[in-house]
């Protein structure tokens, strides 16, 4: 059962869903700290600033698909280049409300990604995803 | 005034005074380009765009159907006319079996007959790049239509699953009793828009897409599938039995598709007072065909309903489907050559036997 120990950082270019998502996992209670993005590349200066911080690494990434300019696919070409011991340290599930088999398919193949959860994000299901990787997740 | 349109012919032959002769019979009629060889028909043919080409049979260096199978791959586009003797019928009979020559004209020609043959390439001509317009119309128009379906999966569904989302806030709260049964209503509705849109584009890939073939392990796609299902609903039990043991290729999409909508179906349609809510799957897969049994216990299906359920927009009266679901599983079937039969009576409940072919 995870607790309130871990940071999780949400990547949303809609602000509804990113006021939204928050909501629902704060109300949850499974991480101690939100970080809230509005872009991947939002997203990536974050992890970037505190590369050198392992206490402000994020423990789980909620990822969008579907954004302006740096979309999710694009996100992770640049997301995995971060140094192996940030990449181990972190998980990454995409979250969107994408029905395109392409898109799904894309996803599921990418191994930095551990699941594409559908919108809307329901707790239970991010709980069930949090207790399948609470040992790597160190939470 | 009707302007008739320029037609360029090319012309080539080793003998000058057939140029000539050409030459004056036929320049009012056509753009007339002429060459002594074929070395020489070749550069004209790389500056000018050209509808038809003759070229004479016997020519020092080349024939003309060897002048024409070269030509065909880089100029695949003008109509070709081979002028020839008796001689060389056999040549002939094989250039215009292999499609490189269109038509031949015996020397000396004939010129209605040599002024007809060139109307009737350049009608070809023109056919053949009408087709080839029209062909990229429909690309260009398939390509809008699919980014337009996209975007109804992205824009158009994005804002009503946050509805969605908003409302399981609500529930989170517990707000949803606090204005009377609202809440509920919107749900619904929310719920009902949002699996619409998913028939919709369910619907819409199946016509369009081609089957593809991939690697269908049954028993991890039907698994994936009844977790899906029975995340709001844990009251019915899945029996499945799946055999297995040889690789079957098929259309992955068309395949989750179709068990989706059955599964979906299976546990939507149980009896509300049924204490043993069941659903048997059992799958047999060999080197030919997968063979799917699902049966439920459910409230079955009326007799005078089941030769209408694989038709679009059909709904029991009692209950609130979309008249979409077996539809689709029909529609999807049928682009993979499957077949679906149904037996029901309302005390058992109801059995669909699908067969779909192994394509390896």
């Amino acid at each position: 059962m995870p607790n309130k120990t871990g940071k999780v950082l949400l990547i949303d270019d809609n602000d509804i869903d990113l006021k939204i998502n928050y909501k629902i996992i704060n109300l949850s209670g499974f991480f101690q700290e939100i970080i809230l993005c509005q872009s991947g590349s939002e997203g990536i200066d974050y992890i970037n600033k505190n590369l050198d911080e392992p206490n402000s690494w994020p423990d789980f990434i909620l990822l969008d698909i579907q954004m302006p300019e740096m979309d999710g696919f694009e996100f992770l070409e640049i997301y995995k280049n971060f140094p192996r011991p940030f990449l181990d340290h972190c998980r990454l599930a995409i979250l969107s409300s994408t029905l395109d088999f392409g898109d799904i398919k894309k996803a599921e193949a990418n191994p930095l990604v551990i699941k594409l959860l559908k919108k809307p994000l329901y707790p239970n299901e991010l709980q069930e995803l949090l207790n399948k990787h609470s040992m790597l997740l160190g939470i | 005034m009707i302007s008739t349109p320029t037609v360029r012919v090319l012309y080539i032959d080793d003998e000058e005074n057939n140029l000539q002769a050409f030459r004056a019979s036929f320049r009012r009629q056509y753009e007339i380009y002429t060459a002594i060889s074929a070395a020489e028909g070749l550069l004209i043919l790389q500056n000018v765009d050209i509808h038809v080409i003759i070229a004479d049979q016997k020519m020092p260096n080349t024939t003309g159907v060897e002048f024409f199978k070269g030509v065909v791959k880089t100029h695949p586009d003008p109509i070709r006319i081979l002028l020839t003797g008796y001689t060389d019928i056999e040549a002939l009979a094989d250039a215009i079996n292999h499609g490189d020559v269109y038509r031949y004209i015996t020397k000396p020609w004939n010129d209605l007959e040599l002024h007809n043959s060139i109307k009737n390439a350049y009608d070809a001509y023109k056919g053949r790049m009408d087709l080839r317009n029209k062909m990229t119309e429909l690309e260009k128009t398939n390509d809008e239509l699919n980014r337009f379906i996209y975007s109804i999966s992205h824009e158009l569904r994005a804002p009503l699953v946050s509805v969605i989302g908003i409302i399981n806030l609500v529930k989170m709260e517990g707000l949803y009793d606090s204005s009377g049964e609202y809440w509920g209503l919107i749900e619904t509705c929310s719920n009902k828009l949002d699996y619409y849109i998913q028939k919709t584009l369910q619907y819409y890939k199946n016509t369009k897409d081609v089957p593809d073939h991939s690697e269908i392990n049954f028993g991890l796609i039907i698994q994936e599938l009844i977790d899906l299902h029975t995340y709001s609903d844990k009251d019915t039990k899945f029996n499945v039995v799946i055999n297995q043991n040889v690789k079957f290729i098929s259309d992955a999409f068309r395949i989750e598709v179709i068990l989706s909508n059955l599964i979906s179906n299976a546990i939507k349609y149980q009896k509300t007072n049924e204490p043993n809510k069941t659903v048997n799957i059992e799958v047999d897969v060999n080197e030919h065909k997968a063979s799917i049994n699902i049966n439920d216990n459910g409230m079955g299906i009326l007799k005078e309903h089941l030769e209408k359920i694989f038709m679009q927009f059909f709904k029991g009266k009692m209950h609130h489907g979309s008249g979409l679901g077996l539809f689709i599983v029909k529609e999807a079937l049928d682009k993979i050559n499957g077949t679906i039969n149904v037996s029901s009576n309302i005390e058992d409940g109801t059995t669909f036997k699908i067969t779909i072919p192994n394509a390896k």
